[in-house]
């Protein structure tokens, strides 16, 4: 009995830390919790905990403002605090542009106690999600995975090379064979003619060779100024991916050229900052990015480079130079004499971007998706049917209205029918 | 035996082709007869550097105060200078120029909404569109909520307007995104959607409506 005494006394002593242990997560975690709805309802229009919005990211506040009486007297009214001449705080208005604080008089000691648990809470989230971001388990097995696929074709490859020889080795092995038994049975033998002086071997040799290279020869010639799976580095790594796929943007917003003009227009580089302001770092919204020839881009960076581009200092919020150009690579070219216009498409026409330009919303580079050559267009022509419903830029065309009134929705009126393959619609 | 050193050869250079070729097309197709191919005009986004070295000045931008066909009057008001906000409170002097949409309009408008502004203001007006997400998407700051929210549902037509065009906060200027008519089609639309939402807000909007037909 005496020798379990002290087996119990520490199964006693552990069982009371546990207590007291959860007893400290459970009120920290409802203190959390309550500064959380206070955060999202007040702080959150310009605080963020663990990235800098309107204004500064409030991870480690505690740290940086010791004094916790001094916090809450900024919290409540940062003006009284600014006019009594706090130099941290005073520093940290200069830094943030003078932009004044909203005064929040209305939240006790106990509600401010909530938010700062709030945010403690987050910011160790934050380290957390750091730590396991640089880790980068999965990328690496996706690379891998790409690597065996690529690894793939070359096994066949060889092993096609490997059975090829086989089978070359087994022909040979086999007519000397047979060659020895004629012998044997006293068959006379042809004088042996060796394999490339055959006619038949060199006849079939020729053939195969005229009908491989014309192939080759013609699709080459087809292929002549056409683009398609053009894929060129930009230089920016601009992922539509990301921007069209996983933040749902509208092709519009920044190529709102489309419905209006000629051209689908590149957007400027404001259009960029619109969004680029605030957001200055990828953080994998769309998993982690990879550059066609497989190797890792760090989307942070690259918003970095924009920055440059456009002569925006993001630790000071504000443009400090007159910024440059971003000179993207063209993809779609057509040539001179062919007249191509987005908005007769778009505006009219209510073709949807993808009809031409592919899944654009899931490509990390942008490629070429059709080869845009005159076949395709006709192609496209001859099939698509009119949109007469509520299109205003057809309604000159009374004797195809007639029709679709008498038939309804289901008229057979092709764009060719409306001249879409008439030579000067594109050729003039 | 000759023919083994030509086959291993053979195998090399097959192994070596398939292994080099990448099927990532990183240049374009070659032309024939390029001259047919390329504009002589200076095409839109042509690199025209070559132009300053002959001394024509082309400036890229339309001559200032340039009114496209067909636009409305622009905004008499320019952009404030850093901690300066006396055009800001000014613009809530100034009315919405259009008369009040039919639906057609009003369904272009919501049209124009959803492309540019429902990204962070959410399709429903409640500041939380995709780029926001309650926090979880990368856009940082919570985007102002359009509808339930007393400031914005009381905000004068004029300074919704100088937000828009010459950005506040972080939202980013629209002024080269959208046409004046465009702003203020938006801005119709977001009044039609407050006043739907609150009764109480129905005494501003009417107002600014009854000033603009005149």
């Amino acid at each position: 009995m005496i020798q379990f005494r002290p087996i119990a006394r520490v199964f006693l002593s552990f069982f009371l830390l546990l207590t007291v242990l959860s007893i400290n997560k459970v009120s920290f975690a409802q203190d959390a919790a309550a500064g959380k709805v206070i955060f999202q309802g007040q702080c959150v229009q310009c605080h963020q905990v663990n990235r800098n919005a309107t204004g500064p990211a409030l991870a480690g506040i505690e740290e940086r403002v010791p004094d916790k009486k001094l916090l809450y007297d900024w919290i409540r009214n940062n003006q009284k605090v600014l006019a009594s001449g706090n130099p941290y705080f005073t520093n940290l208005y200069n830094e943030w542009n003078k932009t004044p604080m909203n005064v929040f008089s209305g939240l006790s000691d106990t509600d401010i106690d909530n938010i700062l648990a709030y945010i403690k809470a987050e910011a160790s989230k934050g380290d957390a999600a750091k730590g396991g971001a640089a880790g980068g388990g999965d990328g690496s097995k996706e690379q891998a995975d790409k690597a065996q696929s690529s690894d793939n074709t070359l096994l066949f490859g060889i092993l096609t090379l490997i059975l090829a020889i086989i089978a070359l080795i087994l022909l040979q092995v086999n007519a000397n064979l047979r060659k020895l038994s004629d012998d044997k049975e006293g068959v006379p033998a042809f004088e042996p003619v060796p394999f490339y002086r055959n006619k038949v071997y060199i006849s079939l040799l020729t053939i195969l060779l005229f009908v491989i290279g014309g192939y080759f020869t013609i699709q080459g010639a087809i292929g002549l100024g056409r683009n398609k799976d053009y894929q060129p580095e930009q230089p920016i790594y601009y992922s539509h991916k990301v921007h069209a796929g996983a933040n749902q943007i509208n092709c519009l917003y920044c190529h709102g050229g489309a419905e209006e003009s000629k051209h689908a227009n590149i957007p400027s580089v404001n259009t960029c900052m619109n969004c680029h302001m605030a957001i200055n770092e990828y953080t994998g919204s769309a998993g982690k990015l990879y550059t066609e020839s497989g190797q890792e881009v760090n989307g942070t960076a690259e918003i970095q480079k924009l920055y440059e581009y456009a002569g925006w200092d993001p630790a000071a919020k504000r443009y400090v130079n007159n910024g440059k150009p971003i000179e993207w690579v063209r993809i779609h070219n057509l040539p001179d004499h062919v007249y191509f216009n987005h908005s007769q498409h778009v505006k009219a026409g209510g073709v949807a971007c993808q009809t031409c330009h592919g899944a654009i919303q899931e490509m990390g580079e942008v490629y070429q998706f059709t080869d845009l050559s005159m076949g395709w267009c006709v192609n496209c022509h001859r099939e698509t049917k009119v949109k007469f419903t509520e299109n205003k830029f057809y309604s000159i065309y009374e004797k195809f209205h007639e029709d679709i009134k008498n038939k309804g929705k289901d008229s057979s009126i092709t764009v060719e029918a409306i001249g879409g393959t008439e030579c000067q619609k594109c050729h003039y | 035996m000759k023919k083994l050193p030509i086959l291993s050869l053979l195998l090399v250079v097959v192994t070596g082709s398939i292994v080099s070729c990448s099927d990532v097309k990183r240049e374009p197709s070659r032309n024939y007869m390029p001259d047919m191919w390329q504009s002589r005009a200076y095409e839109t986004y042509a690199p025209h550097k070559n132009l300053e070295d002959s001394q024509i000045h082309y400036t890229n931008m339309p001559v200032s105060g340039t009114i496209k066909r067909g636009e409305i009057f622009p905004f008499p008001l320019k952009r404030d200078g850093v901690g300066d906000s006396s055009n800001y409170i000014g613009s809530k002097q100034i009315v919405n120029p259009l008369p009040m949409p039919d639906t057609l309009r009003l369904k272009e408008s919501e049209r124009l909404y959803l492309i540019h502004c429902g990204i962070c203001h959410g399709t429903k007006l409640d500041g939380n569109g995709p780029l926001y997400k309650d926090g979880s998407g990368p856009y940082a700051a919570k985007p102002a909520t359009l509808v339930g929210d007393a400031k914005y549902e009381n905000m004068p037509e004029g300074q919704m307007f100088y937000s828009i065009t010459y950005g506040k906060n972080l939202m980013g200027p629209y002024g080269s995104q959208l046409s004046t008519t465009q702003r203020w089609q938006i801005i119709h639309y977001i009044k039609s959607k407050q006043a739907k939402s609150v009764p109480k807000t129905d005494t501003a909007a009417p107002d600014s409506t009854a000033t603009a037909a005149k």
